[in-house]
Protein backbone atom coordinates (compact mmCIF):
# COMPACT_ATOMS: atom_id res chain seq x y z
CA UNK A 1 0.00 0.00 0.00
CA UNK A 2 1.40 3.35 -0.94
CA UNK A 3 -0.37 6.50 0.07
CA UNK A 4 0.06 9.34 -2.36
CA UNK A 5 1.59 12.60 -1.28
CA UNK A 6 -1.43 14.05 0.39
CA UNK A 7 -2.61 16.96 2.42
CA UNK A 8 -0.35 19.92 2.25
CA UNK A 9 -0.23 21.79 5.56
CA UNK A 10 -3.04 24.13 4.79
CA UNK A 11 -5.23 21.23 3.75
CA UNK A 12 -4.70 18.61 6.41
CA UNK A 13 -8.40 18.63 6.96
CA UNK A 14 -9.00 17.21 3.52
CA UNK A 15 -11.01 14.08 2.95
CA UNK A 16 -10.74 11.68 0.08
CA UNK A 17 -13.11 11.57 -2.87
CA UNK A 18 -13.11 8.13 -4.51
CA UNK A 19 -13.85 7.74 -8.22
CA UNK A 20 -13.38 4.09 -8.88
CA UNK A 21 -11.32 0.97 -8.48
CA UNK A 22 -8.69 -0.08 -10.98
CA UNK A 23 -5.93 -2.67 -11.32
CA UNK A 24 -2.87 -1.92 -9.19
CA UNK A 25 -0.64 -1.17 -12.15
CA UNK A 26 -2.65 1.88 -13.16
CA UNK A 27 -0.96 5.22 -12.69
CA UNK A 28 -2.45 8.65 -12.80
CA UNK A 29 -0.88 11.06 -15.24
CA UNK A 30 0.09 14.47 -13.86
CA UNK A 31 -2.63 16.19 -15.84
CA UNK A 32 -5.44 13.99 -14.54
CA UNK A 33 -7.91 16.26 -12.76
CA UNK A 34 -10.94 15.51 -10.67
CA UNK A 35 -13.55 17.43 -8.72
CA UNK A 36 -12.55 21.03 -8.09
CA UNK A 37 -9.80 20.60 -10.66
CA UNK A 38 -7.74 18.78 -8.08
CA UNK A 39 -5.09 16.29 -9.11
CA UNK A 40 -6.13 12.66 -9.17
CA UNK A 41 -3.91 10.26 -7.32
CA UNK A 42 -3.82 6.51 -6.83
CA UNK A 43 -4.16 4.60 -3.56
CA UNK A 44 -2.87 1.05 -3.95
CA UNK A 45 -3.42 -2.11 -2.04
CA UNK A 46 -2.17 -5.46 -3.30
CA UNK A 47 -3.13 -5.84 -6.92
CA UNK A 48 -5.84 -3.19 -6.96
CA UNK A 49 -6.01 0.56 -6.51
CA UNK A 50 -8.46 3.40 -6.10
CA UNK A 51 -8.52 6.67 -8.01
CA UNK A 52 -8.94 9.50 -5.51
CA UNK A 53 -8.57 13.22 -5.06
CA UNK A 54 -8.71 15.59 -2.11
CA UNK A 55 -11.95 17.17 -1.12
CA UNK A 56 -12.95 19.39 1.77
CA UNK A 57 -15.55 17.66 3.88
CA UNK A 58 -17.51 20.88 4.24
CA UNK A 59 -17.86 21.42 0.52
CA UNK A 60 -21.12 20.55 -1.14
CA UNK A 61 -20.67 18.78 -4.43
CA UNK A 62 -22.90 18.16 -7.39
CA UNK A 63 -22.33 21.07 -9.74
CA UNK A 64 -22.30 20.26 -13.45
CA UNK A 65 -18.52 20.58 -13.36
CA UNK A 66 -18.32 18.07 -10.50
CA UNK A 67 -20.49 15.57 -12.31
CA UNK A 68 -18.54 15.92 -15.51
CA UNK A 69 -15.23 15.62 -13.72
CA UNK A 70 -16.29 12.31 -12.18
CA UNK A 71 -17.69 10.99 -15.43
CA UNK A 72 -14.85 12.10 -17.65
CA UNK A 73 -12.13 10.75 -15.43
CA UNK A 74 -13.68 7.30 -15.33
CA UNK A 75 -14.51 7.27 -19.01
CA UNK A 76 -10.94 8.24 -19.83
CA UNK A 77 -9.74 5.48 -17.55
CA UNK A 78 -11.76 2.73 -19.20
CA UNK A 79 -9.91 3.34 -22.46
CA UNK A 80 -6.70 2.33 -20.73
CA UNK A 81 -7.73 -0.14 -18.10
CA UNK A 82 -10.76 -1.82 -16.56
CA UNK A 83 -12.44 0.21 -13.84
CA UNK A 84 -15.17 -0.34 -11.30
CA UNK A 85 -16.94 3.03 -11.21
CA UNK A 86 -18.30 4.26 -7.90
CA UNK A 87 -21.52 6.15 -7.82
CA UNK A 88 -21.00 9.90 -7.61
CA UNK A 89 -20.40 11.22 -4.13
CA UNK A 90 -18.26 8.61 -2.40
CA UNK A 91 -16.01 10.27 0.17
CA UNK A 92 -13.81 8.65 2.81
CA UNK A 93 -11.76 10.22 5.55
CA UNK A 94 -8.20 9.48 4.38
CA UNK A 95 -6.22 7.57 1.75
CA UNK A 96 -5.31 5.10 4.48
CA UNK A 97 -8.98 4.45 5.09
CA UNK A 98 -9.51 3.85 1.39
CA UNK A 99 -6.75 1.26 1.39
CA UNK A 100 -7.67 -0.40 4.65
CA UNK A 101 -11.43 -0.29 4.58
CA UNK A 102 -12.35 -0.27 0.94
CA UNK A 103 -9.57 -2.05 -0.92
CA UNK A 104 -8.18 -4.55 1.56
CA UNK A 105 -11.41 -6.25 2.71
CA UNK A 106 -12.73 -6.62 -0.84
CA UNK A 107 -9.44 -7.14 -2.63
CA UNK A 108 -10.14 -10.51 -4.23
CA UNK A 109 -13.66 -9.66 -5.19
CA UNK A 110 -12.70 -6.39 -6.83
CA UNK A 111 -9.74 -8.02 -8.55
CA UNK A 112 -11.95 -10.76 -9.99
CA UNK A 113 -14.43 -8.19 -11.23
CA UNK A 114 -11.66 -6.15 -12.85
CA UNK A 115 -10.30 -9.24 -14.56
CA UNK A 116 -13.75 -9.97 -15.89
CA UNK A 117 -14.03 -6.43 -17.25
CA UNK A 118 -10.66 -6.49 -18.97
CA UNK A 119 -11.05 -5.52 -22.61
CA UNK A 120 -14.70 -4.55 -22.19
CA UNK A 121 -16.47 -1.24 -22.00
CA UNK A 122 -19.98 0.05 -21.65
CA UNK A 123 -21.95 1.71 -24.39
CA UNK A 124 -25.30 3.38 -24.01
CA UNK A 125 -27.72 3.60 -26.87
CA UNK A 126 -30.62 5.97 -26.65
CA UNK A 127 -33.29 6.16 -29.31
CA UNK A 128 -35.88 8.88 -29.52
CA UNK A 129 -38.97 8.62 -31.69
CA UNK A 130 -39.31 11.21 -34.39
CA UNK A 131 -42.60 12.68 -33.31
CA UNK A 132 -44.07 13.22 -36.73
CA UNK A 133 -43.24 9.73 -37.92
CA UNK A 134 -44.42 7.92 -34.84
CA UNK A 135 -47.66 9.87 -34.56
CA UNK A 136 -48.38 9.17 -38.20
CA UNK A 137 -47.84 5.47 -37.52
CA UNK A 138 -50.07 5.51 -34.49
CA UNK A 139 -52.89 7.26 -36.28
CA UNK A 140 -52.65 4.83 -39.16
CA UNK A 141 -52.75 1.84 -36.84
CA UNK A 142 -55.51 2.95 -34.55
CA UNK A 143 -58.92 3.79 -35.96
CA UNK A 144 -60.16 5.32 -32.75
CA UNK A 145 -57.18 7.65 -32.60
CA UNK A 146 -57.71 8.75 -36.18
CA UNK A 147 -61.38 9.36 -35.50
CA UNK A 148 -60.67 11.37 -32.33
CA UNK A 149 -58.20 13.46 -34.23
CA UNK A 150 -60.83 14.27 -36.81
CA UNK A 151 -63.20 15.15 -34.03
CA UNK A 152 -60.78 17.67 -32.54
CA UNK A 153 -60.32 19.46 -35.82
CA UNK A 154 -60.23 23.20 -35.27
CA UNK A 155 -61.83 23.17 -31.85
CA UNK A 156 -60.23 24.76 -28.84
CA UNK A 157 -58.62 22.77 -26.07
CA UNK A 158 -61.46 23.59 -23.71
CA UNK A 159 -64.15 22.53 -26.15
CA UNK A 160 -62.72 19.08 -26.76
CA UNK A 161 -60.80 18.43 -23.62
CA UNK A 162 -62.19 14.95 -23.06
CA UNK A 163 -61.59 13.93 -26.63
CA UNK A 164 -58.05 15.24 -26.38
CA UNK A 165 -57.43 13.39 -23.15
CA UNK A 166 -58.59 10.15 -24.71
CA UNK A 167 -56.47 10.68 -27.81
CA UNK A 168 -53.45 11.56 -25.70
CA UNK A 169 -53.95 8.45 -23.62
CA UNK A 170 -54.14 6.26 -26.70
CA UNK A 171 -50.98 7.83 -28.03
CA UNK A 172 -49.17 7.44 -24.73
CA UNK A 173 -50.14 3.76 -24.54
CA UNK A 174 -49.26 3.26 -28.17
CA UNK A 175 -45.82 4.75 -27.60
CA UNK A 176 -45.24 2.49 -24.63
CA UNK A 177 -46.17 -0.56 -26.73
CA UNK A 178 -43.90 0.57 -29.53
CA UNK A 179 -41.10 1.17 -27.06
CA UNK A 180 -41.41 -2.40 -25.80
CA UNK A 181 -41.50 -3.83 -29.30
CA UNK A 182 -38.62 -1.73 -30.56
CA UNK A 183 -36.55 -2.46 -27.47
CA UNK A 184 -37.11 -6.17 -28.09
CA UNK A 185 -35.99 -5.78 -31.64
CA UNK A 186 -32.97 -3.80 -30.51
CA UNK A 187 -32.00 -6.49 -28.03
CA UNK A 188 -32.32 -9.22 -30.63
CA UNK A 189 -30.04 -7.32 -32.96
CA UNK A 190 -27.43 -6.22 -30.44
CA UNK A 191 -27.37 -8.90 -27.75
CA UNK A 192 -25.28 -11.25 -29.90
CA UNK A 193 -22.63 -8.54 -30.04
CA UNK A 194 -22.62 -7.77 -26.33
CA UNK A 195 -21.32 -9.51 -23.25
CA UNK A 196 -24.24 -8.23 -21.20
CA UNK A 197 -27.10 -5.81 -21.58
CA UNK A 198 -29.25 -3.76 -19.23
CA UNK A 199 -32.44 -2.06 -20.31
CA UNK A 200 -32.69 1.36 -18.73
CA UNK A 201 -35.80 3.23 -17.78
CA UNK A 202 -36.97 5.72 -20.37
CA UNK A 203 -36.06 9.29 -19.49
CA UNK A 204 -38.40 10.93 -21.93
CA UNK A 205 -41.91 10.12 -23.05
CA UNK A 206 -40.72 9.73 -26.62
CA UNK A 207 -37.83 7.43 -25.82
CA UNK A 208 -37.82 4.40 -28.09
CA UNK A 209 -34.89 2.50 -26.63
CA UNK A 210 -32.54 3.14 -23.73
CA UNK A 211 -30.11 0.32 -23.25
CA UNK A 212 -26.66 -0.10 -21.72
CA UNK A 213 -24.43 -2.73 -23.32
CA UNK A 214 -21.15 -4.22 -22.21
CA UNK A 215 -19.09 -4.75 -25.33
CA UNK A 216 -15.87 -6.62 -25.99
CA UNK A 217 -13.52 -3.93 -27.29
CA UNK A 218 -12.10 -6.34 -29.82
CA UNK A 219 -15.61 -6.90 -31.21
CA UNK A 220 -16.58 -3.29 -31.33
CA UNK A 221 -16.79 -3.10 -35.09
CA UNK A 222 -19.28 -6.00 -35.15
CA UNK A 223 -21.32 -4.15 -32.57
CA UNK A 224 -21.17 -0.96 -34.60
CA UNK A 225 -22.15 -2.78 -37.77
CA UNK A 226 -25.21 -4.24 -36.07
CA UNK A 227 -26.15 -0.86 -34.68
CA UNK A 228 -25.61 0.67 -38.07
CA UNK A 229 -27.99 -1.82 -39.65
CA UNK A 230 -30.62 -1.01 -37.08
CA UNK A 231 -30.17 2.72 -37.56
CA UNK A 232 -30.65 2.22 -41.28
CA UNK A 233 -33.96 0.45 -40.78
CA UNK A 234 -35.14 3.05 -38.31
CA UNK A 235 -34.07 6.11 -40.18
CA UNK A 236 -36.50 9.01 -39.93
CA UNK A 237 -38.47 7.04 -37.38
CA UNK A 238 -36.05 6.74 -34.45
CA UNK A 239 -32.99 8.88 -33.85
CA UNK A 240 -30.32 6.72 -32.30
CA UNK A 241 -27.51 8.12 -30.21
CA UNK A 242 -24.53 6.20 -28.97
CA UNK A 243 -22.35 7.06 -25.99
CA UNK A 244 -19.22 5.17 -25.23
CA UNK A 245 -16.89 3.68 -24.39
CA UNK A 246 -17.91 4.41 -20.83
CA UNK A 247 -16.98 3.01 -17.46
CA UNK A 248 -19.26 0.02 -16.84
CA UNK A 249 -21.67 1.78 -14.50
CA UNK A 250 -24.59 -0.44 -15.38
CA UNK A 251 -22.71 -3.67 -14.86
CA UNK A 252 -21.31 -3.36 -11.39
CA UNK A 253 -23.46 -4.27 -8.45
CA UNK A 254 -22.90 -4.29 -4.75
CA UNK A 255 -22.34 -7.55 -2.90
CA UNK A 256 -25.23 -9.88 -2.13
CA UNK B 1 -19.85 -13.59 -6.01
CA UNK B 2 -19.06 -11.29 -8.82
CA UNK B 3 -19.12 -7.57 -8.63
CA UNK B 4 -19.36 -7.05 -12.33
CA UNK B 5 -21.07 -8.52 -15.37
CA UNK B 6 -24.45 -8.29 -13.90
CA UNK B 7 -27.04 -5.80 -14.78
CA UNK B 8 -27.63 -3.36 -12.02
CA UNK B 9 -31.32 -3.70 -12.66
CA UNK B 10 -34.12 -1.28 -12.38
CA UNK B 11 -32.54 2.06 -12.05
CA UNK B 12 -34.32 4.33 -9.69
CA UNK B 13 -36.93 5.78 -11.96
CA UNK B 14 -35.66 7.38 -15.08
CA UNK B 15 -35.13 11.04 -14.71
CA UNK B 16 -33.42 13.85 -16.39
CA UNK B 17 -32.14 17.15 -15.26
CA UNK B 18 -33.72 20.36 -16.26
CA UNK B 19 -30.68 22.01 -17.64
CA UNK B 20 -27.49 21.58 -19.52
CA UNK B 21 -26.23 18.66 -21.52
CA UNK B 22 -25.80 16.67 -18.39
CA UNK B 23 -28.88 14.51 -18.71
CA UNK B 24 -27.02 11.41 -19.72
CA UNK B 25 -24.25 11.88 -17.21
CA UNK B 26 -26.67 12.34 -14.38
CA UNK B 27 -28.70 9.31 -15.37
CA UNK B 28 -25.54 7.35 -15.08
CA UNK B 29 -23.33 8.54 -12.28
CA UNK B 30 -26.03 9.40 -9.77
CA UNK B 31 -28.00 6.28 -10.39
CA UNK B 32 -25.50 3.57 -11.32
CA UNK B 33 -22.11 2.42 -10.18
CA UNK B 34 -20.85 0.86 -6.99
CA UNK B 35 -22.25 2.36 -3.84
CA UNK B 36 -19.55 2.81 -1.28
CA UNK B 37 -21.91 2.39 1.66
CA UNK B 38 -22.15 -1.23 0.71
CA UNK B 39 -18.46 -1.65 1.34
CA UNK B 40 -17.45 0.74 4.06
CA UNK B 41 -19.11 2.52 6.89
CA UNK B 42 -16.53 3.58 9.43
CA UNK B 43 -14.58 6.08 7.40
CA UNK B 44 -17.36 7.27 5.21
CA UNK B 45 -17.73 11.02 5.06
CA UNK B 46 -21.26 12.22 4.65
CA UNK B 47 -20.85 14.98 2.17
CA UNK B 48 -23.68 17.07 0.89
CA UNK B 49 -24.61 16.25 -2.64
CA UNK B 50 -26.57 19.09 -4.12
CA UNK B 51 -30.05 18.08 -5.07
CA UNK B 52 -30.78 17.84 -8.70
CA UNK B 53 -34.09 18.41 -10.30
CA UNK B 54 -35.01 15.04 -11.70
CA UNK B 55 -38.19 14.70 -13.62
CA UNK B 56 -39.69 11.28 -13.66
CA UNK B 57 -41.52 10.16 -16.74
CA UNK B 58 -45.13 9.70 -15.85
CA UNK B 59 -48.26 9.85 -17.87
CA UNK B 60 -49.88 13.11 -16.99
CA UNK B 61 -52.73 15.25 -18.12
CA UNK B 62 -50.22 17.61 -19.67
CA UNK B 63 -48.62 14.76 -21.57
CA UNK B 64 -51.95 13.63 -22.93
CA UNK B 65 -52.94 17.09 -24.02
CA UNK B 66 -49.58 17.68 -25.61
CA UNK B 67 -49.77 14.43 -27.56
CA UNK B 68 -53.28 15.22 -28.71
CA UNK B 69 -52.23 18.65 -29.86
CA UNK B 70 -49.22 17.27 -31.67
CA UNK B 71 -51.41 14.71 -33.42
CA UNK B 72 -53.91 17.39 -34.28
CA UNK B 73 -51.22 19.62 -35.75
CA UNK B 74 -49.97 16.81 -37.95
CA UNK B 75 -50.71 17.67 -41.50
CA UNK B 76 -50.99 14.20 -42.87
CA UNK B 77 -51.38 15.40 -46.44
CA UNK B 78 -48.30 17.55 -46.33
CA UNK B 79 -45.66 14.95 -46.94
CA UNK B 80 -44.22 16.20 -50.14
CA UNK B 81 -47.01 14.75 -52.23
CA UNK B 82 -46.72 11.37 -50.61
CA UNK B 83 -49.89 10.05 -49.02
CA UNK B 84 -50.08 8.44 -45.66
CA UNK B 85 -49.75 4.82 -46.80
CA UNK B 86 -46.76 5.69 -48.93
CA UNK B 87 -45.11 7.49 -46.12
CA UNK B 88 -45.52 4.62 -43.72
CA UNK B 89 -44.48 2.04 -46.26
CA UNK B 90 -41.59 4.05 -47.54
CA UNK B 91 -39.94 4.28 -44.21
CA UNK B 92 -38.61 0.77 -44.30
CA UNK B 93 -38.03 0.65 -48.01
CA UNK B 94 -36.69 2.67 -50.83
CA UNK B 95 -37.77 5.97 -49.40
CA UNK B 96 -35.06 5.78 -46.80
CA UNK B 97 -32.35 4.45 -49.03
CA UNK B 98 -30.82 7.67 -50.15
CA UNK B 99 -30.39 9.14 -46.77
CA UNK B 100 -29.45 5.96 -45.02
CA UNK B 101 -25.79 6.81 -45.25
CA UNK B 102 -26.35 9.89 -43.20
CA UNK B 103 -27.97 8.32 -40.20
CA UNK B 104 -25.85 5.25 -40.31
CA UNK B 105 -22.73 7.28 -40.60
CA UNK B 106 -23.82 9.41 -37.72
CA UNK B 107 -23.93 6.43 -35.45
CA UNK B 108 -20.55 5.26 -36.57
CA UNK B 109 -19.00 8.65 -36.14
CA UNK B 110 -20.22 8.70 -32.61
CA UNK B 111 -18.63 5.40 -31.95
CA UNK B 112 -15.43 6.36 -33.62
CA UNK B 113 -14.02 9.82 -33.50
CA UNK B 114 -16.34 11.52 -31.09
CA UNK B 115 -16.25 9.03 -28.30
CA UNK B 116 -18.28 10.01 -25.33
CA UNK B 117 -19.57 13.10 -27.04
CA UNK B 118 -23.25 13.39 -27.47
CA UNK B 119 -24.31 13.54 -31.04
CA UNK B 120 -26.97 15.91 -32.06
CA UNK B 121 -30.47 15.18 -30.98
CA UNK B 122 -32.76 17.73 -32.53
CA UNK B 123 -35.64 16.90 -30.24
CA UNK B 124 -33.59 17.14 -27.13
CA UNK B 125 -34.00 20.66 -25.93
CA UNK B 126 -31.89 20.03 -22.87
CA UNK B 127 -28.89 19.14 -24.95
CA UNK B 128 -25.94 21.44 -25.21
CA UNK B 129 -22.95 21.05 -27.48
CA UNK B 130 -20.82 18.06 -26.72
CA UNK B 131 -18.40 18.70 -23.93
CA UNK B 132 -14.89 18.97 -25.21
CA UNK B 133 -13.11 16.43 -23.23
CA UNK B 134 -9.59 17.23 -22.31
CA UNK B 135 -7.86 13.95 -22.48
CA UNK B 136 -6.87 12.84 -19.05
CA UNK B 137 -5.26 9.56 -19.33
CA UNK B 138 -4.83 7.15 -16.58
CA UNK B 139 -2.29 4.86 -18.00
CA UNK B 140 -1.17 1.44 -17.19
CA UNK B 141 2.41 1.52 -16.15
Amino acid sequence: MAAPEWASEEEHNAACYVYGIVPGDVESTPDARGLGDRPVTVVRHGEIAALVSEIHPDDAIGTPQDLKAHDELLNATVIEAPVLPLRFGAVMTTPEAVAEELLAPHHDQFLAALEELEGRAEYIVKGRYVERAVLTELLAENDEAARLREEIGDTTEDATRDVRMRLGEIIQQGLAAKRDADTDRFMQALSPHSVATAVREPTHEQDAVHVALLVETARRSDFEDALDGLARGWEERIDLRLRGPLAPYDFVVKPN
Amino acid sequence: MTTAIQAAGGGGGGGRPSGGGLADVIDTILDKGLVIDAFVRVSLVGIEVLTIDVRVVVASVDTYLRFAEAANRLDLAKTGGVGLPDLVGGMQQSGAKKKTKGAAQGVLDAAGEKLRDFIGDPDDDEEEPAPRRKRRRVEES
